[in-house]
């Protein structure tokens, strides 16, 4: 059995290639039917978790694309996802078919994310931040206050989603809409980071200047950035919705956005793996913790209260030592973890 | 040796085969650490010190409580998985805690059929179409609101409308009464000279409290938690108002005493539940498991909300198979029960979860909370869910 050892491309289309080896679209192929499968072996509680994984990889690639890839922070993601979330809600509650209102929530979204997104052209960094935060607040307070449309404080029940006259009642159905939403948005972005668009985006994160004097129309593609962003989390947000079958404004204030981002920084900034990983890693450790802290509990019963509300304080200590260790993220683990495994036994 | 052997499997047997190991288990969803763990930690003490209380009585028709608890953070997804890993578990019903996460589970546990007792008060928690497994053992937010409207209308001698103002955040929970309290108000007369928003995080309302001072209102309802009501008194002293003011039930508590200090002298603060230390029944129980030391209002209802709980799946076991239908089942045929005198008598109906329409007013005071009056308000349909 040949192996490859190295890389090593003779034309520019063998290098954006997605697989560079045969092993890693069977390992791939292996791992997308455990998944698929997964329903079937899995607890009501695991699937559950997948589900919610599956929703945060689509919120976290949409702001990856924008914040990783292309340098435009954004502090309103929260408030671009329950934009879709109502959206996508008030359709299917006015009896669109869900996939219909999915995608016209998206396209809303699309529309306000660029609308807030025109700043951009004279703003970045943490300007730019306080702008998108700006964003956040208005869109939080049309949540609360538009009451006709949005239900305001009392906020708005739905029904699970409907697809050719099949409900999606339980976790197992809904999985697999999640997933393969999931998995579309992931190869969407990923083809994108492959396109002409894709290496503005990076060219203009890496310097703007550069990028202008290399032809790149920066308000241009700014914008497409937060068009595609603001889709995608408007995607994740019409599917949360349908998900929770209630959703009211609370869900989607500056925590959600702040959570998006640590999604991001802990996965790795301007990956799409980073995303995947960062979704997995920020949506299970409260799990974890939480039952280590029931294990804990176990042994010590009075410690476990105490022990419980440690819990958040862990959780911001993890994200401190991501800061510090480990800035590129999970991505750039798993990218040495393979290197090591490629090499193995010989180090060097 | 062989005798210590035997004596050990023979008390294995014996343990295993015990009646005593049959289990209810409930599920409780706290909010230990999160944004409004200074209040969610008493009440989830009460939760856990009810379901020690009964399993000390015995459990429920013989049964064991098992209590699972999880400390969500406030956090919605975090509340979802916790929700999730229950039912695994096999809960029959749930102790929940805030608006966001109760709110967020109210499609869930109506599809599970697994009946939740809350302690978000949302008038539209208690209307059984929106929310058939909802429960809660206080007159919803709406329903407080009225019956302080009702109170001071009722006392109110001057020969003039009174002037009223409202003070509150921003925020769902600061804007779920307020069209409530608009409209009743109109209907008794009211004056209502001024509105303005104070956030919850706020550490200054002086600005807000000089606009309301010109406008002089008599009474200000103030709809936001401890620390912004402790900011909203402390200003008014510092401005020297003279209306009165109206704390609603998460702004209202022994912590706001300590906080305000004197300028909560005289101000008004809504209950629905007894304080520590009155003389009732439930009170020798809670200072049994408290080895009496003094315990907020949010611990009391924590309590009172187990119990009344309780007392539905134990209604609901000695009828039968104790599924989640049944606990909701019994709860709405509750009439008028008695949680031991810590709250009023609670009735839930088929299509009325409204535990009751009485509120506790209190005048508070910095070294004490003294019941003014025990307000009752008609069960009007047209209120339910508003």
């Amino acid at each position: 059995m040949r192996g490859k050892c190295g890389l090593f491309h003779t034309s520019y289309a063998s290098e954006t290639r997605f697989f560079q080896s045969g092993f890693q679209k069977l390992s791939l192929g292996l791992f997308l039917v455990l998944l698929l499968c997964s329903p079937f072996f899995l607890s009501n509680y695991q699937v559950s978790m997948l589900n919610m994984i599956n929703i945060a990889v689509i919120g976290a690639v949409a702001l990856n694309l924008l914040t990783g890839c292309c340098g435009q922070i954004s502090l309103g993601h929260g408030a671009f996802i329950g934009v879709g979330a109502y959206t996508t809600g008030i359709c299917t509650l006015a009896g669109w078919p869900f996939f219909a209102a999915l995608l016209f929530g998206g396209l809303v979204t699309a529309v306000v994310g660029m609308l807030f997104g025109i700043p951009s052209l004279r703003l970045k960094g943490i300007y730019l931040a306080i702008a998108t935060l700006a964003a956040q607040l208005i869109l939080s307070y049309v949540f609360l206050h538009w009451t006709s449309v949005t239900g305001g404080a009392i906020g708005m029940g739905l029904d699970a989603p409907v697809i050719l006259g099949m409900s999606l009642d339980n976790d197992a159905k809904m999985f697999y809409l999640t997933f393969g939403v999931a998995a579309a948005s992931v190869l969407l972005v990923a083809n994108i980071l492959r396109t002409r668009h894709g290496r503005a985006f990076v060219a203009i994160r890496d310097f703007h200047q550069s990028a202008e004097s290399v032809g790149i129309n920066l308000f241009a593609y700014k914008l497409q950035a937060f068009a595609v962003s603001s889709f995608l989390a408007g995607i994740a947000g019409g599917l949360w919705a349908h998900y929770t079958m209630y959703i009211t404004p609370e869900q989607f204030d500056i925590m959600l956005s702040i959570q998006y981002l640590a999604i991001i920084i802990i996965g790795g900034l301007g990956s799409v793996l980073g995303s995947i990983f960062g979704a997995v890693f920020v949506t299970l450790l409260p799990e974890f913790l939480g039952v280590l802290a029931q294990w804990a509990g176990s042994f010590f019963p009075n410690i476990s209260m105490y022990f419980l509300a440690l819990r958040e304080g862990i959780f911001g200590l993890i994200l401190v030592l991501f800061l510090i260790f480990e800035p590129e993220g999970l991505a750039h683990r798993w990218r040495l973890i393979k290197a090591y495994w490629k090499l193995y036994p010989f180090a060097h | 040796m062989r005798r210590k052997l035997f004596t050990l499997a023979a008390a294995l047997v014996l343990f295993a085969a015990s009646p005593g190991l049959a289990q209810i288990k409930i599920g409780v969803l706290s909010d230990l650490s999160g944004p409004t763990s200074d209040v969610g930690r008493p009440y989830a003490d009460g939760v856990r010190h009810c379901v020690e209380y009964l399993n000390k009585q015995g459990g429920i028709a013989g049964q064991r409580i098992e209590m699972l608890q999880v400390d969500y953070a406030y956090n919605v997804q975090q509340a979802i998985a916790a929700y999730n890993r229950f039912k695994g578990q096999g809960i029959v019903a749930l102790q929940g805690w805030g608006t966001a996460d109760t709110e967020a589970l109210v499609r869930f546990v109506a599809r599970d059929e697994i009946p939740t007792y809350s302690a978000s008060y949302s008038a539209h928690l208690a209307d059984p179409q929106v929310a058939p497994f909802n429960f809660f053992i206080a007159a919803d937010y709406s329903t407080q609101a009225r019956a302080a409207l009702q109170y001071f209308h009722d006392n109110w001698t001057e020969d003039r409308p009174i002037r009223l103002g409202l003070l509150y955040p921003n925020h769902p929970y600061g804007l779920a009464p307020i069209p409530a309290i608009k409209t009743f108000a109109q209907e008794l007369g009211y004056e209502l000279v001024a509105e303005d928003n104070v956030g919850l995080g706020d550490m200054d309302a002086t600005s807000q409290l000089l606009r309301m001072q010109r406008q002089r209102p008599d009474y200000v309802w103030v709809g936001g938690t401890i620390s912004s009501t402790a900011v909203i008194l402390k200003d008014a002293q510092k401005v020297g108002m003279q209306a009165k003011f109206i704390t609603n039930i998460w702004g209202s508590d022994e912590q706001l005493l300590q906080l305000a200090g004197s300028a909560v002298n005289g101000h008004y603060g809504l209950q629905t539940s007894v304080v520590f230390g009155t003389d009732v029944p439930g009170m020798e129980v809670i200072k049994e498991m408290t080895g009496g030391r003094p315990q907020m209002t949010h611990y009391i209802r924590g309590f009172a909300s187990m119990y009344v709980m309780a007392e539905s799946i134990r209604i609901a076991a000695e009828k039968g198979p104790l599924t989640g239908r049944a606990i909701r089942d019994a709860s709405r045929a509750l009439r008028d029960f008695d949680p031991m005198g810590l709250t009023p008598p609670i009735s839930f109906f088929e299509d009325d979860h409204r535990p009751n329409m009485v509120v506790y007013i209190y005048q508070l005071f910095e070294d004490r909370m003294e019941m003014l009056a025990e307000q009752e308000l008609e069960r009007r349909p047209e209120w339910l869910g508003h």
